[in-house]
């Protein structure tokens, strides 16, 4: 975050300290052409600043234009509108600055030579030639006067010192020099003025007097002011001796000087101008011509600059756009203004911020409802009820372990099946189906009620509740199927009611019969002996039926009572295989005697058994009894008992089938064979297998019933070999409701 | 119209001069190095004791030539510079050389138009002279004699010294502010090699 903010800071110091320097050094440039030293020797420096500038400038307009092309043909978003931007600023700009830049160029040209003209040149130098003549007047005045001097002192005889002062004095002269032609003074006579003149004759002044001419020539002074040099030969040469010449200075009339001085400053200055005019003009034009490139460049790059700024939000825009679309709503966009672009910038992060919350809001909404279904499906899972939801149109949406377990089907992968569609044949899941979709069908959506369906293995009532789900408007939105079979609850129950029935009958109907047999034989042992023989014969017959049924009734209620009593283990481990050859060995001779067979066939892999060894027996001797019962009349009736090593729920069991080939059970009471008082015998008390399966269950092991293909019946009980798979049954048994289902 | 027309085809070599010197500019930048015609070159010179004053004065022939172009900017009233550079040095075995004296001696040249003289001023000592022509002017320029450089007495006897001179010579404007332009007009400014030679006191 801070570097970018740092290398901003950094570029725009760099930018304003380059803008300060470049404008300072065009300042300094257009300053260059006025009165002073200083800018003469900064010229060159200001023009070198400008170049850099210009380099500068054209180095990074190269990168910005090229980047501008690249992203061009790059196809990035905004460069089009960047170009054209550029384009339109860029022009905006050059037009009017080359417009100026070409009426400046004309102008200077103009304006330059028209400083230099003709006339100014001419006036000028008519001037020069009207100082000159009126100077050479005076000039020739004073060479005549030293010629005049020259001859005064050939008359006089020699240059005498006073006589050539006189003369001096006489012509005005600030000196008068007689010397030889050889340089040597031979006199002098100056004037006060004359101290700074040196009294010497110039060679310059030798030379053309030995070339036999005048010598006159204006001095121009250090300090202003002109002196007028003359010199002329002294007599004519003599020879033998050194010719002398005299040489005379004049002063000019001061104010005549001053005018010629003026005169000769204007002219030197303009020719100096004149002369430079051309790189004047030159100078001029490349100034202007630095000014100009430098400002077009500089438009251009302010151009390229404005263009990016004014882009720059419109990219972000499309990129946060095309970002939201793909669904990164973590956007935010810089806010680089504060005018209708930053407005609007402002609006998208507002408005990506809020999609992000709602975002959230749904997301945690979602993980919420996941996490209840979750939840949801734990409980339903864990549930040893059934449940079953639909769709509207019956298809499964879910279904729990325990629907499937009820059911005897998989229901949990027939999800998204039709509900209808489930189930073959006349199965239990086919007739609970039927009887469902039959209930929804007639619009009935809503109930509770008990269904009792006939299966292979007997008669199975469940129990279930149909819910409509709530869905969108009248129609619902779906269904929810709750149901628990209580087949074993009602069994329970019956049993109960049984076990009631018994407890009571042996109480009230036991007590009175020993008193009715007591009085029954006491009224046949009073009354015989008074009796005739008829009546005591009657009277026999009649007591004698009255012992017996009272003798059978209290069998019965003895029956009762057994089925009855609470149970008393005495649990102990035992041979099974040696328990059955036991007890079928009871039966041998009575079988024998009714002309049945009876075969054992043991598993020798059977070897002990944990269980209550009395019961066990009383077990076998009530499913040998109802074989042996089965196949009266029966010819070769045939009774098998077999052991067998098995395994029920993973856990080992003893087995013991006991099967007759008699007649089997009726179909209809099938599924009602362990109950009491049930019986298909014309003689029984119905107690037999209903003891028999209550010593199973007490045992916590299962007992099945059912014909046998070929005609006759078989019963077979299952035994957990141990205490502990005993326990381990028992305690599944809640959660396995299939586990309880008796084949009775 | 037909004004306009001359002025931008007399503009157009302007503007290539212009966009020449501009690369110019990057190329050579100030002081330029010894024009094409312009020469200044120190033919002999020597320190002699003047015994009356006790000063060593120095003579030197400098032989100086201008091209045309700088004659011509001379009698349109520009003014030549000659500067002379004299340095002493007493000649160290191990360590730099000491400077015993430095002096500039500077003139100026310029034409007199009203006159129709050149004048030779001397701005170290304000003396100036004037001659009938410019090859004059430059004959007496180049011609130095009796240049009074050192006091004899600093010259101590024993130790040797080395002299040298150059000449410098360059154009300047009457008003100093227009110098600059010199600088895109002449290659006139010359330096002439420095010319060294023993004194042996």
């Amino acid at each position: 975050m801070a570097a970018p903010s740092l290398s901003r800071a950094l570029s725009a110091a760099v930018i304003g300290v380059g803008g300060l320097l470049w404008l300072s050094a065009i300042l300094f440039m257009a300053q260059t052409a006025q009165n002073s030293e200083q800018f003469s020797r900064l010229h060159p420096w200001i023009l070198m600043i400008n170049v850099a500038g210009l380099v500068v400038l054209v180095a990074l307009l190269g990168t910005k234009l090229t980047q501008l092309v690249r992203d061009w043909r790059g196809h990035v978003i905004g460069s089009r509108l960047k170009a054209r931007m550029v384009w339109i600023f860029g022009v905006l700009a050059t037009l009017p600055i080359l417009l100026v830049y070409f009426f400046a160029v004309q102008f200077l040209n103009k304006g330059i030579d028209s400083w230099f003209n003709l006339e100014i040149r001419k006036s000028l130098d008519d001037a020069l030639v009207l100082s000159r003549s009126a100077l050479e007047t005076r000039m020739r005045e004073h060479l005549t006067d030293t010629q005049l001097v020259a001859d005064e002192l050939m008359i006089g005889g020699g240059p005498m010192p006073g006589l050539l002062e006189s003369l001096r004095r006489q012509v005005g002269a600030i000196e008068l020099v007689v010397a030889a032609e050889s340089g040597r003074v031979i006199t002098v006579s100056k004037g006060l003025s004359a101290e700074v003149v040196p009294d010497e004759v110039p060679g310059e002044v030798l030379l053309q007097l030995r070339q036999g001419r005048p010598f006159v020539s204006l001095e121009p002074q250090p300090e202003g002011g002109y002196l007028v040099r003359t010199a002329v030969p002294l007599g004519e040469p003599t020879p033998g001796s050194e010719r002398l010449v005299l040489q005379a200075v004049y002063p000019v009339a001061e104010r005549l000087g001053a005018l010629a001085d003026t005169v000769q400053a204007a002219y030197q200055q303009f020719g100096e101008k004149d002369y430079l005019r051309r790189p004047l003009k030159a100078s001029f034009i490349l100034t202007l011509t630095v000014v100009l490139l430098l400002s077009l460049l500089a438009a251009w790059y302010g151009a390229i600059f404005t263009a990016q700024k004014l882009v720059q939000p419109i990219q972000d825009l499309v990129k946060g756009t095309r970002a939201v679309a793909e669904g990164d709503l973590d956007t935010r966009l810089p806010l680089t203004s504060h005018d209708e672009m930053g407005f609007l910038v402002h609006s998208f992060n507002d408005m990506t911020k809020r999609l992000r919350r709602a975002r959230e809001d749904q997301l945690r909404a979602q993980q919420a409802a996941e996490t209840e279904r979750a939840n949801l499906a734990v409980i339903l899972a864990r549930l040893s009820t059934g449940v079953v939801s639909l769709e509207p149109d019956l298809a499964v949406r879910t279904a729990n372990r325990a629907a499937g377990a009820i059911l005897g089907e998989d229901l949990e992968s027939s999800v998204g099946r039709r509900f209808d569609e489930l189930g073959q044949g006349d199965g239990l899941l086919q007739q609970f189906v039927e009887a469902c979709r039959a209930r929804i069908a007639a619009g009935d959506v809503e109930w509770r009620e008990q269904l009792a369906f006939q299966s292979g293995a007997g008669r199975r009532v469940i129990m279930c509740a149909c819910t409509p789900l709530p869905g969108e408007g009248e129609a619902p939105g779906g269904y929810v199927l709750v149901f628990d079979e209580i087949t074993g609850m009602l069994q329970a129950q019956r049993e109960a009611a049984w076990g009631e029935v018994a407890r009571r009958l042996a109480h009230e109907i036991k007590n009175p019969l020993t008193p009715i047999r007591l009085s029954a034989e006491r009224m046949r042992l009073k009354l015989m002996p008074s009796m005739n023989e008829k009546d005591a014969q009657l009277l026999d017959r009649g007591t004698e039926t009255i012992v017996q049924q009272v003798e059978a009734m209290k069998e019965m209620v003895n029956a009762f009572s057994e089925y009855a009593r609470a149970p008393r283990f005495e649990m102990q481990s035992l041979n099974p295989n040696k328990l059955v050859t036991e007890v079928t060995d009871l039966y041998r001779a009575q079988v024998a005697g009714r002309g049945l067979s009876l075969t054992v066939s043991l598993d020798p892999a059977l070897t002990a058994l944990v269980a209550d060894q009395g019961r066990l027996r009383q077990l076998l001797h009530n499913l040998l009894t109802n074989a042996v019962e089965a196949l009266e009349g029966q010819p070769a009736g045939e009774i098998r008992v077999a052991t067998h090593l098995g395994s029920h729920d993973g856990a080992e069991v003893a087995e013991i089938t006991v099967e007759d080939n008699g007649p089997g059970f009726q179909r209809d009471l099938l599924g009602q064979v362990f109950d009491p008082y049930v019986t298909t015998k014309a003689r029984g008390t119905g107690l037999g297998l209903a003891i028999v399966r209550k010593i199973i269950e007490e045992h916590g092991g299962y007992v099945e019933a059912d014909n046998r293909a070929g005609g006759g019946a078989w019963v077979r009980i299952g035994l957990p070999l141990t205490e502990t798979t005993r326990s381990q049954a028992a305690r599944r048994e809640p959660r396995r409701p299939e586990a309880r289902r008796e084949r009775a | 119209m037909s004004n306009s027309h001359h002025l931008t085809r007399r503009e157009m070599p302007q503007l290539l001069r212009a966009g020449a010197l501009l690369l110019l500019c990057f190329l050579a930048t100030a002081a330029p190095e010894a024009g094409a015609a312009t020469r200044a070159e120190v033919r002999s010179a020597a320190l002699t004791l003047d015994t009356t004053e006790d000063v060593y004065d120095l003579s030197a022939k400098v032989d100086l030539s201008l091209p045309d172009d700088a004659r011509k900017g001379i009698e349109a009233g520009l003014t030549l510079r000659l500067a002379y550079q004299i340095e002493l040095y007493r000649v160290r075995r191990y360590m730099p050389d000491a400077a015993v004296a430095e002096l500039e001696q500077v003139n100026e040249l310029s034409y007199h138009a009203l006159s129709q003289r050149y004048l030779v001023r001397n701005l170290n000592t304000g003396e100036q002279q004037d001659f009938g022509s410019l090859q004059a002017a430059l004959e007496a320029l180049g011609d130095l004699r009796g240049l009074p450089v050192i006091d004899a007495d600093l010259v101590e006897k024993g130790p040797e010294y080395q002299a040298r001179l150059r000449a410098i010579i360059d154009l300047s404007t009457t008003p100093d502010a227009l110098k600059w332009l010199l600088f895109w007009s002449d290659d006139w400014s010359a330096t002439s090699d420095w010319y060294s030679w023993p004194l042996r006191p």
